[in-house]
């Protein structure tokens, strides 16, 4: 009776495991050049740890603030985001700070969304957004970007969804769609006209959109950003969130945010003080302070939202470089940290790792044992049906220092001399 | 014919709202109205609970060390469940209190503040149907969090006995009917939520108390949430008891703490959940769905201040030794300021509340008849605008249908600098004489 009695919840049931507890664990050995998790390696900007400094020597900052966000943080995210989007942004109720990119998406879900809804997830997608809509009892309905081959190199841009496939999964139980872009894993930044076909549906059907946003500042030559919520008809009904790790490379500081309209960010805000209340404020009014620095340079070159994607850029180019240079052919992501490949040109032979696991998750491993090498497999970016279209790709992260390139570059030139 | 169909469709979601049912009845929240109420009026803020002395240097001076680090890991990803350093020390610190071996990597869990460990644990046991038991007053958010979790609270109050005569009421005055209680459980609670040192009588459950909760939960094999983040504000002697040490407990019991109340640093929003991995794990899985990880560097500076504890403990240089006498001192400072004035003090056993009878100043906020706002909110409402003195009516921890029953009590908060409790003591002191003035 016991075991019974403490059983978990049903809203939890299935969803205990996770890809990056696994992986991380597997990586932890410093002997191994991890490209897996998006964790940079380089160091966050000088002013940003200083300002982190200084707010934790002022008294007053080690106590609670405002639940839905400290102030002077909400009042420089709106200041940023009203330029961003040419529209007033009410730093009190159009706004939610919260743990993480991840807290928002939490909260936009337990909101809005529940049993009898279905959800719409773009594949490949975001690991968490799938046992996110589980737990709130709803259920997730996917949609492939396919890749389409016009002759040109590999890019991000060559993958696409089908117009007519993704308007067939809109339906009266539609209650949500959820964009990624610049999408993880594959580097995609949704162009205006493909945003514009998604809205068009959301506004048709009268569809939720929760835009993931974190990587909006890292976009490479030739693309721009295009935010959804900025279409004609979609500010009323878009939740945009973004994330301060990703922003200023501080991934451990858990800072994230959701904006909205009133009438759907009071919702979030409503969880919010039901699952923990309020945010670190030390932490916030460090990053209200960088937040400032950078606003006030957004029409100078050196505003760290364009210096950081300058930087990446050519880490992106150099680890594009070494991935063909060991024959294989990545596609090259145009925004985000984050590449794919398809690994079956090197043809390893993974039959004798001992597990039920689509092909990259044994892949993987068997690379990080023999090769030192550790990335992620995209099958974890994936539902149980489309796993098989995408087991032969992992995925690298390239927001690393030079030496850990470096040191990627030795163990990829030497993969074939072993291997021939 | 296919475009009525679509209308109708679209109608039909249109009028539902857009929000999901779990937030029904959640949305109000007393510290929302409060928080703001004391930000625009209040001269001094003895309302929400944060002290507005500094956390102890050595704690600074941690989290200082821990940012200035060459290598800048402390700004990235850390362990999900824990940093670490963190888990470690908790493992051990509270396993030799407990008397039993804590697997730091299964058996504990960091949490965003105290608040998100409660969460945790509502998500991950309470189903809807499932009853959970909770002790009045209470912190208010063990009432939402079992409703957004579909769960059905159901309330058993501690109940005030009359003191001796001429002796200031204590929170030990407060106390369970036994019978009360056990009638409380049958086969569909799943869960008791205990606080002890309770917020906000103060009142530190006895041995005996705890004995009396442990039998029931054995008996009709219920779960404990046991939230102890006052742990160490105990006053006169009194010993905090640990449930989950008693027999047949450790099972069933998850243990709550909070770095916040620990540390004097309520804005790290640090908190943990230990208990037996068939629990933790459960924990573990609403974690890794909701925020994953906690915020790397303050785990940090809070694993060396526990290491720093676990080194001095019991020594008179434990922070854990000077943190609960200087506030025992500043509790009998603000109980001597109210008796003086008429404003009857209980006096608490533990944490850094104090629950006050203020009958004797009812003069000054008139009743109102069919007013759905029980007394003591418009009473502390009136008393921050007038006096610019904030405090928490009792009826915000109190369910929807026994806020009335202690409508003349409201909590007042003395982790507070002597100059503070001084000027609160001006205030209180002032009033008196405008009542007694012609």
């Amino acid at each position: 009776t016991m075991a019974f009695r403490h059983k978990n919840t049903r809203r939890i049931e299935g969803l205990d495991s996770n890809v990056w507890v696994e992986f991380t664990k597997v990586a932890a050995d410093p002997s191994i050049v991890n490209l897996g998790q998006g964790l940079p390696d380089i160091s966050p900007p000088s002013y940003v740890k200083e300002e982190l400094a200084k707010a934790a020597a002022v008294d007053k900052l080690n106590q609670y603030t405002r639940g839905f966000g400290h102030p002077s943080l909400v009042k420089a995210l709106s200041q940023v985001y009203e330029r961003v989007c040419g529209r007033k942004i009410d730093p009190l109720t159009d706004i939610l700070v919260t743990v993480g990119a991840y807290g928002s998406l939490f909260s936009t879900i337990q909101a809005l969304i529940e049993e009898g809804d279905e959800v719409i997830i773009i594949e490949p997608f975001y690991d968490c957004y799938e046992p996110m809509v589980k737990m709130a009892g709803a259920k997730p309905v996917f949609v492939p970007l396919r890749y389409k081959n016009d002759g040109s190199s590999v890019s991000s841009a060559c993958w696409v969804l089908d117009p007519a496939e993704l308007a067939n999964k809109f339906n009266s139980k539609t209650k949500a769609i959820i964009l990624n872009t610049p999408h993880n894993p594959v580097g995609k930044v949704f162009s205006r006209e493909e945003l514009e076909v998604i809205a068009d549906l959301c506004i048709k059907h009268d569809t939720l959109c929760i835009s993931d946003e974190v990587y909006e500042w890292l976009v490479y030559k030739g693309k721009k950003h295009v935010k959804i919520a900025t279409l004609p008809g979609m500010w009323e009904r878009t939740i945009t969130i973004g994330s301060a790790g990703k922003t200023y490379s501080v991934t451990g500081w858990k800072l994230g945010w959701a904006i909205g309209p009133q009438n759907l960010i009071k919702h979030l805000q409503v969880v919010h003080q039901n699952t923990l209340y309020t945010c670190p404020t030390p932490l916030q009014e460090a990053l209200a302070q960088a937040f400032w620095i950078d606003y006030k340079r957004m029409d100078d070159p050196d505003c760290y939202f364009y210096s950081l994607s300058r930087e990446l850029e050519s880490k992106r180019d150099r680890m594009a470089q070494l991935l063909q240079e060991a024959g294989l052919k990545p596609v090259i992501p145009d925004g985000g940290y984050f590449m794919i490949v398809d690994v079956s040109p090197l043809n390893v032979d993974v039959s004798d790792v001992d597990e039920k696991q689509p092909y990259d998750y044994k892949f993987v491993k068997w690379m990080i044992k023999s090769k030192k090498l550790s990335a992620i497999p995209l099958s974890a970016f994936c539902a149980p049906e489309t796993k098989r279209q995408f087991e032969k790709y992992i995925r690298f992260c390239f927001i690393k220092k030079d030496s850990t390139l470096d040191a990627a570059e030795v163990i990829l030139k030497n993969w074939n001399k072993q291997t021939a | 014919l296919p475009t009525l169909f679509l209308s109708l469709f679209l109608q039909a979601k249109m009028s539902r709202p857009v929000q999901a049912r779990r937030l029904e009845g959640i949305d109000k929240n007393i510290w929302v109205e409060f928080v703001k109420l004391a930000d625009t009026y209040s001269t001094v803020n003895l309302g929400q609970g944060f002290p507005d002395f500094p956390p102890p240097d050595f704690l600074k001076q941690a989290f200082v060390r821990a940012l200035g680090r060459e290598d800048h890991a402390l700004h990235q990803y850390t362990r999900a469940f824990g940093h670490p350093p963190l888990v470690k020390i908790l493992a051990q610190f509270f396993g030799k209190l407990l008397g039993r071996e804590l697997d730091p990597m299964t058996d504990v869990m960091v949490t965003v503040g105290a608040y998100q460990a409660l969460f945790c644990c509502f998500q991950a046991f309470v189903d809807e149907g499932d009853e959970v038991i909770v002790i009045e007053p209470f912190f208010d958010c063990y009432e939402t969090m079992v409703k957004m979790a579909g769960g059905t609270p159901v309330f058993v109050p501690l109940r005030p006995k009359a003191p001796n005569d001429g002796k200031l009421m204590s929170s030990a005055d407060w106390q369970l009917d036994p019978a009360e209680l056990a009638s409380k459980f049958n086969k569909r609670t799943k869960a008791i939520v205990l606080n002890s040192p309770n917020n906000p009588l103060g009142k530190v459950f006895s041995r005996g108390e705890l004995q009396l909760i442990a039998d029931l939960c054995v008996k009709h094999d219920v779960l404990c949430i046991s939230d102890e983040v006052y742990e160490w504000l105990v006053y006169d002697g009194k010993e905090h008891v640990r449930i989950a040490s008693l027999q047949g407990m450790w099972d069933r019991t998850v243990i709550i703490g909070s770095a916040g109340k620990t540390f004097s640093a309520t804005g790290w929003k640090v908190g943990w959940a230990m208990g037996p991995n068939r629990l933790l794990q459960h924990l573990r899985t609403v974690h890794q769905n909701s925020v994953y990880h906690c915020a790397t560097a303050a785990q940090e500076a809070v694993a060396q201040g526990f290491q720093r504890e676990f080194a001095l403990y019991g020594k008179p240089d434990s922070y854990f030794v000077q943190l609960p006498k200087e506030l025992q001192q500043k509790r009998d400072w603000l109980v001597q300021s109210l008796d003086a004035v008429g404003m009857k003090p209980i006096v608490p056993e533990g944490t850094y509340f104090l629950v006050a009878d203020i009958s004797a100043f009812k003069s000054d906020v008139p009743d109102v008849p069919n007013s759905n706002e029980p007394y003591d909110s418009r009473f502390a409402k009136w008393m921050v605008k007038n006096k610019g003195l904030a405090a928490i009516p009792l009826s915000a921890f109190c369910c929807e249908a026994h806020k009335s029953n202690y409508n003349h009590l409201i909590r007042f908060c003395f982790a507070k600098e002597e100059a503070t409790l001084k000027a609160a003591n001006e205030i209180l002191q002032k009033w008196k004489q405008e009542k007694n003035s012609p």
